[in-house]
């Protein structure tokens, strides 16, 4: 089967043949298409960009992510979580909001600076 | 009035770097930005994916945007917001007048780094024609409203361009719980990166549809749907495929245009295929020397690093310009054929001693496609494996050149 | 022309199928036909009986169901049982000039619209040009209001605050047989009372070096002048409320209580009101209000056009007002040209063609061709300089000229009907006739004494589109917020933003600022600074995101806050 590898701009275009249980990757140019080929077939996982609400009227949103990617089945369990907050604390770029998300082990990190 | 030798306009991933770069190599700076905060259209584009290339990180468009503005506050770099250029005449020096909650001022600078990014391209420049409902944005606006105010522009939406913001915004409004009825593009090909149309469309099973079109939009208060039909290889509309949808919001991602309307004002001609002004190695305009623009306003980037480059070379380069005591010289054309679109700098100068740096996109898409770079008597050949007429390349070569560039040719073989 | 001369013409094309007779003076023609073009064929061969004042033309057409006028939203009783000395129905140019005028005296007056905003119809939706007056036949009512109000442009917008400018037309004309034409086009601007200059067509280039001047020849009318129509709306109605003169917005007129020829009182969706003195000044639906009243002579024929504008840097291909006339043509209007607007930006057309509905302000890809098309041919310009287009429709009678009367049958009924171009450049001078006649009834009615309070300067500050630096400095020491720009392609700023928020006749939705500032006319066409009004609306005026709306109920810009719905309280971090 074929796949475009996300985790870099050159986008490879990979060729997956499966052996078994075994993975025969093609077409990358480096080690981590192949750690994503095996990852995005067995259990594929994203990182989660989003903005969670604030007290503040002048910036009502502020954007987060998650710090590692997260099950792709979970996104919108992900995204519930995220939407039940709302921050009123000083908060700076790579702040913990949430620890270990939907137990993805990932956490919800502050993406930009609020009230700093 | 006070004076400069280097005046940036726009404070985004361009103007920041330029800022940057320009006092470190101890230029008296200024930095005008129209918003309140710095940071440019990156505040807004909260998902990852910048910095692959200059940091080696997947990082969101606010952290990207930190990541400078942290360097500029550890230097003293003088920076005014709310802050809007007002005109600019050329006299020995450049007079800049521009207006913010203080007042009118100006100011004089000797040379000017333009950094002003670029706007959408709207629904009336691709002659959408009907009622004028509500509900219907540029990818930009839509993404303003939604990741800055947090609002939804609508609930069951239709995207109109396979552009990047387009089909991030595909993803995003899916996140906030809106439907994405599919992206349709008029080419027979995406226009944003690939990457992006699976981790925004296919991850989310939102379809996409090429050569298709949208004959049609319905609602006289706020949009109620699109008619959409499939187009044949002269861009017709093919009747049978006529299909109403119905919809509560459109957003369109039909290209960005580089904002120019100051250097135009100069006189500076802008350059039809990369409708930005045509500029040499140093990002120096070509026809006015001491102007310098970089960034989005030179031609539209894919990945902000290269943006951010430019950028940082255009705020070296003003420096440097002004110690030379303002010195031009012999410049080079670049010469490419058919298949190119465009080659950014359209200039270089003869005597560059620097590594030689080219931005280009292609007509068409080739695979195993090699590329002869002709520079004097020398022919260097880099071979691409794919290239996409939606994705800018990026071309590096070694300066091992002992005398001037007289000739520099690009082909594809 | 008598009714049977009338009745054998339409028979000879249609048969039996239309009956001709006569009421309150005008010709009234009933049935049914296939196409839009037969009921105007009829209406315009009625239109040439001398004997008769005007035409009803209530043919309709088969397939063709004429939508009633889109009404607003509101049911409720706030201008109930009030008593007013004149109600003007209308609120674009007409309705707010005459208003200005008649609050020199001191006399209750209602200004009425049926939408949420003034001049949201044809107002807004013209070439904002200030007419010669040269297109008119001598001894129309047309002629006369254009020519006077032209002249009256001067003084008003200084005593209003807005921009004009005389900018002159140049006409330039094909054809062999402009040789016998020209000196019937001389004779014309004679009796018209109108400056011209023939211009050979060696000289053409000295006037406007970049058109193609591929002619005969050419006429210079340099009375010629641009506005921003809206803005000038805004002016009068403006300087009309600051001399006491109520508004009644999202106000639909049903109907009318009439009793021995006397309106007695206006039934509205927002109550009944009495009045003194009625004024129709409803545009389109002037014909409707007419028969409303009992007095109906005349139906609107909404005849359409669509107009282009181009992006600013294509302002210095031209100087004036340039156009190629085709003399012969049968057209009701010269057909368009190139508007200099007065803001800097290149229009295009208007076109003109005949179609059913009042209302229908959608645009079609083959009519913004064929405007385009036209000009191209003077001017080298390209597609890639179109920021935007629209259309617009005209409040046409069959007798093509304009409605300015105390009614025949109605003694407390005055028209200021079928204003068709030239309509914005009479407005001056239509907007004092009418005060001339209001008050000639009201005198009879009342005690009628003058508005010693009347100011004729405009309180609202007018930016105009020309500030220097100094001006914009002085401004911005006076209110910071003037040096805050909002719309960066129009360079328009916080402060103008919020007084139009704030003005008199508040400005809550997205096209309303828009039409008091210009925020969104430029090349981004709102891009950037939709979301920045939005903001601005909501924090001047409390109205919630999801209610605040591009032009009134029912055109919401958002529709949902993200993350408020599926939580009650939120948890904080």
């Amino acid at each position: 089967m074929n796949l475009t590898c996300i985790v870099c701009p050159n986008s490879c275009e990979l060729f997956i043949e499966k052996n078994g249980d075994k993975l025969k990757v093609s077409g990358h140019m480096c080690k981590r298409g192949i750690e994503f080929a095996e990852n995005e077939i067995k259990a594929p996982k994203r990182v989660v960009c989003t903005t969670v609400k604030t007290n503040l009227q002048n910036t009502p949103r502020l954007p987060v992510k998650t710090d590692k990617e997260i099950p792709k089945e979970k996104i919108f369990d992900v995204m519930k979580e995220v939407n039940k907050l709302e921050v009123i604390n000083k908060t700076k770029v790579g702040d913990i909001l949430i620890k270990n998300v939907c137990g993805t082990e990932a956490n919800i990190v502050a993406t930009d600076n609020f009230l700093f | 009035m006070k004076e400069y030798d280097v005046v940036i306009i726009g404070g985004g991933p361009a103007g920041m770097a330029a800022a940057i770069s320009a006092y470190d190599n101890e230029g008296k700076v200024l930095l005008i930005e129209r918003e309140e905060k710095i940071g440019g259209i990156l505040k807004q584009c909260i998902h990852d994916g910048f910095g692959l290339v200059k940091f080696n990180e997947q990082l969101t468009g606010p952290e990207y945007a930190n990541r400078y503005i942290d360097e500029i506050k550890k230097r003293k770099i003088e920076i005014l917001t709310e802050t809007f250029v007002l005109k600019i005449d050329e006299k020995e020096s450049f007079i800049m007048e521009f207006m913010n909650r203080e007042g009118v001022q100006k100011i004089t600078t000797k040379t000017i780094i333009f950094a002003t990014g670029c706007r959408e391209r709207t629904s009336k420049q691709i002659f959408i024609h009907g009622d004028r409902p509500a509900g219907i944005y540029t990818a930009g606006t839509a993404q303003y409203f939604t990741n800055i105010l947090g609002f939804l522009p609508g609930k069951n939406c239709v995207i109109l361009g396979s552009g990047d913001i387009g089909l991030i915004m595909a993803r995003r409004l899916t996140l906030e719980g809106a439907k994405v009825q599919g992206v349709y593009e008029i080419k027979s090909e995406p226009s944003g990166l690939t990457r992006n149309i699976r981790q925004c469309l296919d991850d989310f099973d939102i379809p996409l549809y090429l050569s298709h079109k949208i004959t049609r939009v319905f609602g006289k208060d706020r949009i109620t749907g699109v008619e959409i039909c499939q187009i044949d290889e002269n861009f017709q509309p093919i009747p049978s495929t006529l299909k109403k949808i119905e919809c509560d919001c459109l957003i369109l991602s039909v290209g960005l245009i580089p904002e120019n309307e100051l250097i135009q004002e100069l006189g500076i001609k802008i350059n039809k295929f990369t409708n930005g002004p045509e500029v040499d190695n140093n990002f120096m305009s070509t026809e006015i020397s001491g102007i310098f623009i970089c960034g989005n306003a030179v031609h539209v980037n894919d990945l902000v690093d290269y943006v951010s480059e430019s950028g940082e070379i255009a705020g070296k380069k003003a420096v440097e310009f002004i110690k030379n005591g303002e010195k031009t010289f012999e410049k080079t054309s670049v010469v490419f054929d058919e298949q190119f679109l465009y080659v950014v700098p359209q200039y270089y100068n003869k005597n560059t001693k620097e590594d030689l740096l080219f931005y280009f996109r292609s007509k068409n898409n080739f695979n195993d496609q090699k590329i002869n770079i002709i520079i004097n008597d020398y022919i260097i050949s880099k071979k691409y494996k794919k290239l996409k007429s939606a994705e800018m390349e990026r071309l590096t070569l070694k300066n091992d050149f002992e005398s001037n560039l007289k000739k520099i040719n690009l082909q594809m073989e | 022309m008598k009714i049977e001369n009338i009745k054998k013409q339409i028979e000879k094309k249609f048969g039996n199928k239309i009956s001709v007779s006569e009421k309150n003076g005008a010709v009234l023609l009933e049935g049914k036909l296939n196409k839009w073009e037969e009921v105007i064929f009829c209406g315009k061969i009625a239109a040439k009986s001398e004997m008769h004042r005007g035409v009803i033309n209530k043919i309709s057409v088969e397939g063709i169901e004429i939508p009633k006028p889109i009404m607003p939203r509101i049911e409720d009783s706030i201008f109930a049982k009030d008593n007013y000395d004149v109600v003007i129905i209308g609120g674009g140019i007409i309705g707010c000039s005459i208003a200005r005028e008649l609050s020199r005296w001191d006399i209750k007056i209602l200004l009425l619209d049926k939408e949420n905003d003034f001049a949201m119809h044809t107002s807004s939706r013209n070439d904002g040009m200030i007419h010669p007056g040269i297109a008119s036949k001598p001894g129309t009512k047309k002629a006369y209001y254009n020519v006077l109000g032209n002249k009256m442009y001067s003084e008003a917008s200084k005593e209003l605050g807005f921009d004009f400018k005389r900018i002159g037309s140049l006409i330039m004309y094909d054809g062999w047989y402009m040789r016998f034409l020209k000196p019937l086009i001389g004779q014309r601007a004679k009796k018209n009372g109108i400056e011209m200059e023939y211009i050979n067509k060696n000289r053409i280039k000295e006037f406007e070096p970049n058109v193609n001047s591929e002619c005969v020849g050419a006429i210079f009318l340099p009375s010629t002048g641009v506005i921003s129509p809206y803005k000038a709306t805004f002016a009068y109605a403006e300087n009309a409320v600051q001399n006491g003169v109520k508004i009644g917005l999202e106000t639909f007129v049903k109907g009318m209580r009439v009793e021995n020829n006397v309106i007695s009182s206006i039934q509205t969706n927002r109550g009944e009101i009495f009045t003194k003195l009625v004024i129709n000044a409803a545009g389109v639906y002037s014909d409707e209000i007419a028969d409303m009243a009992g007095d109906q002579f005349f139906t609107i024929h909404p005849r359409k056009g669509e107009i282009i504008i181009l992006d600013k840097n294509t302002h210095g291909l031209v100087n004036s007002v340039v156009s190629k006339a085709d003399f012969l043509s049968k057209k009701n209007t010269k057909g368009g040209g190139i508007v200099k607007t007065i803001e800097g930006n290149l229009l295009l057309g208007p076109s003109a063609y005949e179609q059913p509905f009042k209302e229908d302000y959608s645009t079609t890809e083959s009519s913004i061709n064929s405007v385009f098309e036209k000009e191209r041919k003077i001017l080298n310009i390209s597609k890639n300089d179109i920021i935007t287009y629209f259309s617009g429709t005209r409040a046409s009678t069959y007798k093509e000229d304009f409605i300015i009367e105390k009614s025949q049958k109605i003694k407390n009924l005055v028209h200021a009907a079928g204003i068709q171009s030239p309509g914005i450049a009479s407005a001056p001078a239509i907007a004092v006739e009418i005060e001339k006649i209001c008050v000639n009834i009201l005198k009879s009615m009342m005690d009628l004494k003058r508005n010693n309070k009347f100011n004729p300067k405009r309180n609202e500050q007018n930016i105009s589109a020309f500030i220097d630096e100094k001006e914009r400095n002085r401004l911005i020491h006076e209110n910071p917020d003037f040096g805050k720009i909002i719309c960066r392609c129009e360079t328009i700023s916080a402060a103008e933003v919020k007084n139009a928020i704030h003005s008199v006749i508040p400005a809550l939705t997205i096209d309303a600022v828009k039409r008091r500032t210009r925020v969104g006319m430029g090349r981004c066409q709102g891009g950037f600074c939709t979301p920045l009004i939005t903001k601005l609306i909501h924090e001047e005026t409390g109205i919630s995101y999801t209610e605040i709306t591009k032009k009134g109920l029912g055109s919401n810009l958002l529709v949902a806050e993200t993350k408020v719905s599926e939580v009650d309280k939120h948890e904080r971090v």
